[in-house]
């Protein structure tokens, strides 16, 4: 029905389904851009099917990260005891490429004409980065957010969970504060700010998690925002979209990929620029 | 009922009555080596007799960087110092460890518990991998959220520069007179990281380490150790004619992370803290005559000039345009040991090396041509990490 680009993808959707593709492609093939796989492909059809429809779970196949998705978009995943079958699915497919979809919908893959070619060098460093990263046997001189540090801390990194008592709204949560604490009411932030102050850093000045992409990324940017709910982050730029940073420009937040240790990928927010 | 009143004015006053450090740089000598070297200086700088065996406390600052000795650091450096068996332990607030074991020093003296303490502070942080030392280098900012933007303290701090650009009248210059003077005072002490001056061409031209951060914006990273020795009042001239009075003392913390703080073009931490010290100095900024402040990175001493009272706020660009913290030429003269931008930065080991300063400066003991003329009073300031603690203390010659 309409082809349009979310969160830095292409998207298609239709009332039945969703299909997600990158826009990046080497040498004829639809690849993942330097920081997306199949899971932040996913979560982004997720967010924009949301606007749609009510998903009450979905289901999701080996190689998406289910903890995360479900923690980027607040959807349950489904668990056999739930029900017959899950009316919602995440589909896989070899390319750079996954499918929203309804159970049992048929679904026809549309032709999205837009294919940026990735430089070759770059797309097969950057790969070989990520699978040094992530493979179990890397040590890494990364700091420890362990897999506990992470799940504990999910709703509020990647759904923007906070605190709101009368008008003061406190993000990241806080166990105990003067404005937030537990006993606040939860909220969730929108997914946009403004730019109030960047920096790009040397390869040499970034930190060890990076070691081995930041140079082949040429450094890093990053952000910090005022959110449009009030509070500020500190956030990355989306890995592989050149963006010309200023004050007050508006930044949208997008699902990627952080980092990997010990065999698992930490997800988190980014930003890239409205343009709009 | 009985009532207990407690009176200030019955406390004891604290003396620093000796001083030492290594050399900051790339030392040969280990932990232990090396702090053997801090402080041996400074019990030998004791002009009276002294004997390291009479220290009751010891406070040790240290990231322990590179966790080699992460555990029990500090009973293991006085083993090497002739305190052995002396109450120890490791203070740790990042950068500011030994500003806090300072305070901590002065705090055993003052509350009547002892009346011999020594404060220090070691770091060792050039036999490292370039990797393990950018992990090392990023422990202490917020890991959690700071970090995985990408950030170390470079990034930190070019954040907060590139929004003081915004907000006030400064640019990148502005932070380069910062860099040219403080590597022209260094230049001129003999225990210096970097001893050399730079052209305001050569500063201004440094490969970006942190846009609009340069090289020569940024602290480098250096071993080195400090020592000093503390007495109460009624021993410290036993141990020299001229002691250095510690008269204010003032700490304070801040939000971890930038983004959580209202404004992140002023440290409250500082102010706070120097608030509280000059309170009990009964001073003010205008009569501080030298002041080592923290400048890990140039546009932490622009905005410290501020916080501290040197400038009025949205001033410190033009106070090191004007070169008004240059060797006695302001009211102020700041960093005269060339701050850690240029004399260094062992994390651990500053704030105590701060104090080093500023006791061989009160005592017209440091190399004559960068000795701050007449210096009556003298203020040091420890900030750890990004702002998240800060100790300020202020010093003169009269008690
Ligand atoms: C700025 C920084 C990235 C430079 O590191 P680097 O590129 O590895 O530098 P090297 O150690 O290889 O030194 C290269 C040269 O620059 C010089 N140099 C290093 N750091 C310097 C500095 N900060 N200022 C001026 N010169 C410096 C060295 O003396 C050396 O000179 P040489 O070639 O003549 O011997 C590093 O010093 C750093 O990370 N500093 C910040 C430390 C920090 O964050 N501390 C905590 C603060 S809160």
């Amino acid at each position: 029905m309409s082809t349009e680009i979310w969160m830095g993808y292409l998207l298609h959707h239709e009332p039945d389904y969703t299909v997600v593709q990158s826009p990046f492609t080497h040498r004829g093939v639809r690849v993942f851009g330097a920081d997306s796989d199949a899971t932040t492909l996913a979560v982004a059809g997720l967010l924009h099917r949301l606007k749609h429809d009510e998903i009450p779970f979905v289901s999701v196949p080996d190689g998406v990260d289910a903890l995360s998705l479900s923690s980027a978009t607040g959807i349950p995943i489904f668990e056999v005891n739930d029900g017959d079958e899950s009316p919602w699915e995440v589909l896989m497919s070899d390319e750079a490429m996954v499918v929203i979809s309804k159970r049992h919908a048929s679904v026809e893959i549309p032709m999205m004409d837009v294919e940026i070619e990735v430089d070759a060098e770059f797309h097969e460093a950057i790969e070989a980065a990520w699978v040094q990263e992530l493979s179990e046997t890397h040590v890494s001189q990364g700091a420890y957010v362990s897999r506990s540090q992470y799940e504990e801390a999910a709703s509020s990194r990647l759904q923007l969970h906070g605190q709101s008592s009368g008008h003061h709204v406190v993000w990241p949560p806080r166990f105990s504060h003067v404005v937030g604490g537990e006993n606040a009411d939860g909220m969730h932030l929108q997914r946009r700010g403004k730019v109030m102050t960047w920096t790009t850093l040397s390869a040499a000045g970034a930190p060890s998690e990076f070691s081995l992409r930041a140079p082949v990324l040429g450094g890093l940017s990053t952000v910090l925002l005022q959110l449009e709910d009030g509070p500020n982050g500190v956030f990355l730029m989306v890995d592989d979209e050149d963006a010309v940073l200023a004050m007050d420009a508006q930044m949208e937040l997008v699902f990627r990929r952080l980092y990997a240790q010990e065999g698992f990928v930490r997800y988190g927010l980014k930003a890239r620029a409205i343009h709009d | 009922m009985k009532c207990f009143v407690l009176v200030p004015g019955n406390m004891v006053d604290v003396a620093v009555v000796g001083a030492g450090q290594t050399k900051y740089g790339n030392h040969p000598l280990g932990l232990k080596g090396m702090w053997a070297e801090a402080a041996a200086k400074a019990f030998s700088s004791v002009d009276g007799d002294f004997d390291p065996a009479a220290v009751e406390e010891a406070f040790i600052g240290s990231l322990a960087f590179g966790g080699s000795q992460l555990g029990n650091t500090a009973a293991l450096l006085t083993e090497h110092s002739g305190m052995d068996g002396v109450a120890v332990r490791r203070v740790e607030n990042a950068c500011a460890s030994s500003g806090f074991a300072f305070r901590d020093a002065w705090m055993a003296i003052k509350s009547g518990q002892a009346d011999v303490v020594v404060a220090g502070g070691i770091e060792k942080m050039n036999d490292l991998t370039p990797e393990r030392k950018r992990y090392w280098l990023g422990v202490s900012g917020d890991t959690e959220w700071e970090r995985l933007a990408g950030l170390t303290f470079p990034g930190t701090y070019a954040l907060m520069a590139r929004r003081y650009f915004h907000e006030f009248d400064a640019t990148h210059d502005d932070l380069v007179h910062v860099s040219v003077k403080n590597h022209l005072h260094g230049s001129m002490n003999a225990d210096a990281h970097i001893r050399k001056e730079v052209s305001f061409e050569k500063a201004a031209g440094g490969f970006m380490v942190a846009d609009p951060l340069t090289l020569y914006d940024c602290c480098p990273t250096s071993d080195g150790a400090s020592c000093v020795v503390l007495a109460a009042d009624h021993l410290a001239h036993k141990f020299t004619d001229t002691p250095v009075w510690v008269k204010g003392a003032g700490a304070a913390s801040d939000n971890l992370a930038l983004h959580d703080r209202p404004s992140i073009t002023q440290l409250k931490a500082t102010q706070v803290a120097s608030t509280k010290a000059y309170g009990m100095a009964g001073l003010d900024a205008r009569q501080i005559d030298v002041a080592e402040v923290h400048d890990c990175f140039t546009i932490a001493e622009v905005l410290a000039t501020e916080d501290l009272g040197f400038a009025q706020r949205g001033e410190g660009g033009r106070f090191a345009r004007e070169g008004e913290g240059r060797l006695n030429e302001g009211a102020t003269t700041v960093n005269s040991s060339g701050g850690l931008k240029s004399k260094g930065h062992p994390l651990g080991a500053t704030g105590t090396g701060q104090v080093v300063e500023v006791f061989k400066q009160l005592r017209g003991q440091v190399e004559k041509d960068r000795q701050v003329r007449d210096a009556e009073t003298a203020l040091t300031h420890n900030v750890g990490g990004s702002g998240a603690t800060c100790s300020v203390h202020v010093f003169g010659r009269e008690r």
